[in-house]
């Protein structure tokens, strides 16, 4: 059976079989967990020791809470990365087995509520080899030169910082050019 | 299989029936902790205080306890083969017993450790992927050239490197099927066999 949060592809066999740890946390903790999911998703720092919390009353065992936490991330990732909006999401959930009074519903407004910032923070996340951080530019008047006596010529001089991310490095890549060459790069 | 020590090493673990039974357990944990985390000098002199004995003895203790254990766990000897190779030493039974015991007690520990030794080649970390389509360049307007963008990241001893690739769709397929005929070739007979015979 093809689900749309999953890609147009079967559902991977794991999440199938935490559907049925997931509908042990109550729904209000589940929504809570999932928060906490979400800030994983959007950058900012999990804290595991609340979901650890959370998830105390359903005696859950370690094993299990890192299993939720995997699954929740999957489901609220591969849903925003295939564009899923939240009823298409809660009702291929229920067909999963995940029960849809509260928990489906409530993974579901969870969800809809962040869709667009975690679509955002997915873009920015993808493979991209160098960015343009800014250009620097000075226009010079050569007066002279030790080949010419009169030069009287204007000289453009570029810097590009190109930013490379994973390293958070920038690099300057200095260039200089004279009017016409500006011109054609321009062109 | 039995081991073999040399003079030097018997010499060296000669000084253990002299501590005694209690020096026999400091010096085997003193020999754990040194394949665990590298040499302690300072506990060695810590422990040479306790047990009244010179540095020098149980530095070299511990140095043939760790050669005794590591020797045992890489061959994986059985027991017999242990009392036999360490009878040579003439100890008393106790010793031998207690030695013996070290032995199969942290006998997994010891080759987990011993495991991680080996050279390792850079091995898979991630895969980042990017599917674009060229629709105009300075030269020419108007095209359609899709090229899939990849970004292997490979791991080895701690060190994060990166390499970057670019491949158009039909040579991505191609390598896909390469990699699964290679795959397939776990199916075949020839590899059954061994995988059968390594069990």
């Amino acid at each position: 059976q093809r689900f749309r949060f999953c890609g147009d592809l079967d559902c991977p066999d794991w999440v199938l079989a935490e559907i049925s740890t997931l509908a042990k946390i109550s729904s209000v903790k589940l929504k809570l967990i999932c928060a906490q999911v979400l800030r994983d998703l959007l950058g900012e720092a999990i804290e595991y020791d609340k979901i650890l919390k959370l998830t105390s009353d359903a005696k859950l065992e370690s094993g299990d809470v890192k299993a939720t936490i995997a699954v929740l991330g999957f489901i609220l990732s591969s849903a925003a990365k295939h564009n899923v909006d939240s009823e298409s999401l809660s009702s291929e959930l229920q067909q999963l087995g995940l029960p849809k009074a509260e928990h489906a519903s409530g993974l579901c407004r969870c969800y809809e509520e962040k869709q667009n910032p975690l679509q955002d923070r997915l873009r920015a996340c993808s493979l991209r080899l160098s960015q343009l951080g800014s250009v620097r530019w000075r226009v010079d008047y050569t007066l002279s030169s030790s080949e010419l006596q009169e030069v009287n010529e204007p000289v453009v001089h570029l810097t590009f910082n190109v930013r490379d991310r994973e390293r958070e490095k920038t690099t300057a890549v200095p260039v200089t050019l004279s009017a016409n060459k500006l011109r054609v790069l321009l062109a | 299989m039995l081991l073999v020590l040399s003079a030097e090493q018997r010499a060296h673990l000669g000084c253990l029936p002299r501590a005694g039974g209690a020096a026999v357990g400091e010096l085997g944990r003193l020999a754990l902790e040194q394949l665990r985390r590298g040499a302690a000098p300072r506990a060695c002199e810590t422990a040479a205080r306790k047990l009244n004995v010179g540095v020098d003895t149980i530095q070299h203790g511990v140095e043939g306890l760790v050669y005794l254990l590591t020797e045992s766990s890489k061959l994986m000897i059985s027991e017999v083969d242990f009392q036999d190779s360490i009878h040579v030493l003439g100890f008393s039974d106790e010793l031998n017993k207690s030695l013996l015991q070290l032995y199969l007690n942290n006998r997994k520990e010891i080759r987990s450790i011993l495991g991680e030794l080996a050279p390792r080649l850079p091995s898979y970390h991630s895969l980042e992927w990017r599917l674009d389509v060229q629709l105009a360049s300075r030269s020419l307007r108007q095209q359609i050239k899709a090229a899939v963008t990849m970004k292997l990241h490979l791991n080895q001893n701690e060190d994060q490197t990166a390499q970057v690739l670019q491949t158009d769709p039909a040579t991505l397929l191609h390598l896909i099927q390469q990699l699964e005929q290679a795959l397939g070739e776990m199916k075949m007979n020839h590899c059954r066999r061994i995988v059968r015979n390594m069990k």
